[in-house]
């Protein structure tokens, strides 16, 4: 919307000594798939450290967030969690595919239709220039229900692999819970989403957060992707 | 005489139950009593009356007299209200999948302590009534957040007469959400930044600097706030109000309760993140009654009209928009119920075959006896026929004089 020029140009000289020292590395990830299939429930539960009694339809965008310490680095991720329903990707979730570092993409394995709309999503994420260079994984929800699945692990692994995606399998509702409101991960939600928050970081030098003192002169930045025509960095970090 | 009601409504934040502000006397709350039914009762029935009523202070008071004046508000006749849908509604709906999930997992909009098989009767019938105004309608589209509209006017009007109010509500108040895509909705979503901007500067500029865009509002918007308010009383006092307004007031709305939020904004990181999350989540001790007069009077001081002017907003005509002046219309010249009753029976429309309310009293009176949850839940569909004897004698109390009525409540 604003300043997407002037965001460009600052983006280079933040890469330089000048800067004062960062203060919290924000990796964004957006989590998309049908409706239904459990994307609030995931992210929630990421965040949360706890599954959502109910979950109801997501209108629009939610974001949630968490803060996780890699190799002795604090960092801040970003969950924006979008709503299914196509007419809603369509016009409305667009702005929040900007500055995206990673997409999880998550289907229902109880319901075919929801893994056979996975290429749709990622073609959706590369007209948004969310192609292959940013981690992307594939999220197989609800494995719990193991008598209905109706994706088979192997046909999903092979879907992944085609797309050089990792893939999980989780489940919403994890029989292994401890029941006292915590989990020691026996669903895989902490994995998948410190998988690639390590992915991330491990990658090149990402744009450091910005400290947000002095709010007048906080800059957005919006790390290049729309103004250089997604030459090759399109994951690079924004903040500010 | 508005404005001055309105000033006095300004330093009024505390509700009671109903929403109405307890430090109005007991006789403030029978005046507006007899204020609406006086305005039913009149020939033609007096909208002006009834749309001020709604959208003042407390708004219309209690669920049955939202049972009276909802139906005015959007022109519809309760002795002619659409059949209860059959079961051939659910058949081939391309929707149909998407209502049924929404509608199953919508379980926050019902009322706590309501029974979970008394629950299900009534998702199952937001689900009859979503596909049915769907298949009466078929240019119109489902969105997730129409289930949260839809939920709000069965929880008080019951089915049938929520399918004539969704319907009339669909094709006008709704209709840009409805359309095959978003863009439409987008472009109302579009009027918020501009109201904003003229109220306070600063805070637009910070808003924009941190591309915070509206989506934080489109819940807001395409649900009348159903969606995000966890207290069904302020859901219904917003209900009032815009029933009783413009379709645009919804944004006019946003804009007040991010305005009141002015500091907390500003003090907020300039990020995008960071200002979604703080505005998408509503504080639920929201001052309603203010915000609802402030609304009001910025939609007076910069009316659609006035905001259109603005470059981003001349590319697209808004339908609802557009459409709003003869809906407008069409809700001057309705007859009281106690005629159209009559007008109902002398056509010799019956409306045995479809529901309950040609049923004999004693028939009604054993209704009620049943105490069944199911039956229950079918009279809801009686109210109307029930609110029509009520006003039967308040009509002769009318004759008498106004004091009586008072008596009647």
């Amino acid at each position: 919307m604003a300043e997407s020029g002037s965001a460009a140009e600052l983006s280079g000289s933040l890469t330089s000594s000048a800067l004062p020292p960062p203060r919290t590395r924000i990796f964004k990830i957006i989590v998309i798939g049908d409706s239904g299939v459990g994307k609030t429930c995931l992210t929630f539960r990421f965040c949360a450290g706890r599954f959502p009694e109910k979950t109801e339809a997501t209108i629009g965008v939610d974001f949630r967030e968490r803060l996780v310490e890699i190799d002795g680095e604090k960092i801040k991720i970003q969950l924006w969690d979008t709503a299914g329903q196509e007419r809603f990707r369509k016009s409305m979730v667009q702005h929040y595919y900007r500055n995206v570092h990673a997409v999880v993409f998550v289907y229902d394995v109880t319901n075919a239709a929801s893994f056979r709309s996975l290429p749709a999503w990622i073609e959706e994420c590369k007209q948004h220039a969310l192609g292959t260079e940013v981690p992307r994984i594939l999220v197989g929800n609800k494995c719990d229900l193991q008598d209905s699945v109706q994706v088979g692990t192997d046909v999903a692994q092979q879907f992944a692999d085609a797309h050089s995606m990792p893939l999980f399998e989780t489940s919403a509702k994890s029989p292994n819970s401890l029941g006292d409101g915590s989990y020691r991960d026996s669903d895989h939600v902490e994995a998948i989403f410190m998988t690639v928050a390590h992915k991330l970081k491990s990658q090149k030098p990402l744009v450091l957060s910005q400290p947000a003192e002095g709010s007048g002169s906080t800059v957005t930045l919006s790390g290049g992707r729309n103004d250089d025509g997604g030459g090759g960095r399109g994951w690079s970090c924004s903040s500010c | 005489m508005r404005k001055h009601k309105r000033k006095k409504q300004i330093g009024a934040v505390g509700g009671n139950e109903n929403g109405f502000v307890t430090r109005e006397s007991d006789g403030g709350r029978k005046h507006k009593l007899t204020v609406i039914h006086q305005a039913l009762i009149r020939d033609p029935v007096d909208i002006e009356a009834l749309r001020r009523a709604a959208a003042g202070n407390g708004g219309l008071l209690t669920d049955e007299l939202r049972r009276k004046v909802w139906p005015k508000l959007l022109n519809i006749n309760v002795y002619k209200l659409p059949p209860k849908p059959g079961r051939e509604v659910r058949e081939n709906h391309k929707d149909y999948n998407q209502v049924v999930l929404d509608v199953r997992r919508s379980m926050k909009r019902f009322p706590k302590g309501m029974p979970a098989s008394e629950r299900a009767v009534l998702q199952e019938q937001l689900i009859d009534i979503i596909l049915e105004v769907l298949k009466r309608n078929p240019q119109l589209h489902y969105y997730q957040g129409y289930h949260d509209v839809a939920v709000t006017l069965l929880l008080v009007v019951g089915e049938r007469m929520s399918i004539a109010m969704l319907d009339t509500l669909s094709n006008f108040h709704l209709r840009d959400f409805m359309d095959p895509t978003m863009d439409s909705t987008k472009h109302i979503l579009n009027y918020l930044m501009p109201i904003l901007e003229q109220v306070d500067a600063e805070l637009h500029d910070f808003m924009i600097r941190a591309e915070v865009g509206t989506i934080f509002a489109l819940s807001w918007l395409i649900t009348w706030y159903g969606h995000v308010l966890s207290e069904f009383r302020h859901t219904l006092r917003l209900y009032d109000f815009f029933l009783a307004s413009h379709p645009l007031m919804p944004i006019y709305l946003a804009a007040t309760i991010v305005l009141h939020r002015e500091k907390e904004v500003k003090q907020t990181e300039c990020d995008m993140a960071m200002v979604h999350h703080l505005l998408s989540h509503i504080p639920q001790d929201l001052p309603y009654e203010l915000l609802i007069c402030q609304a009001q009077d910025l939609f007076e001081q910069f009316p659609p009209s006035l905001l259109a002017k603005r470059a981003a907003l001349q590319s697209r005509k808004s339908l609802s928009i557009s459409s709003f002046q003869a809906f407008h219309l069409s809700t001057l010249h309705q007859r009281p119920d106690s005629v159209l009753q009559r007008l109902t029976r002398a056509q010799g429309y019956t409306t045995s075959r479809h529901g309950l309310e040609a049923s004999p009293p004693a028939a009604r009176g054993q209704l009620w006896r049943e105490g069944n949850r199911m039956m229950k839940m079918a009279v809801w569909g009686l109210s109307a026929t029930l609110g029509a004897a009520v006003f039967a004698v308040a009509q002769t109390a009318m004759d008498w004089g106004p004091d009586l009525i008072l008596q009647l409540f």
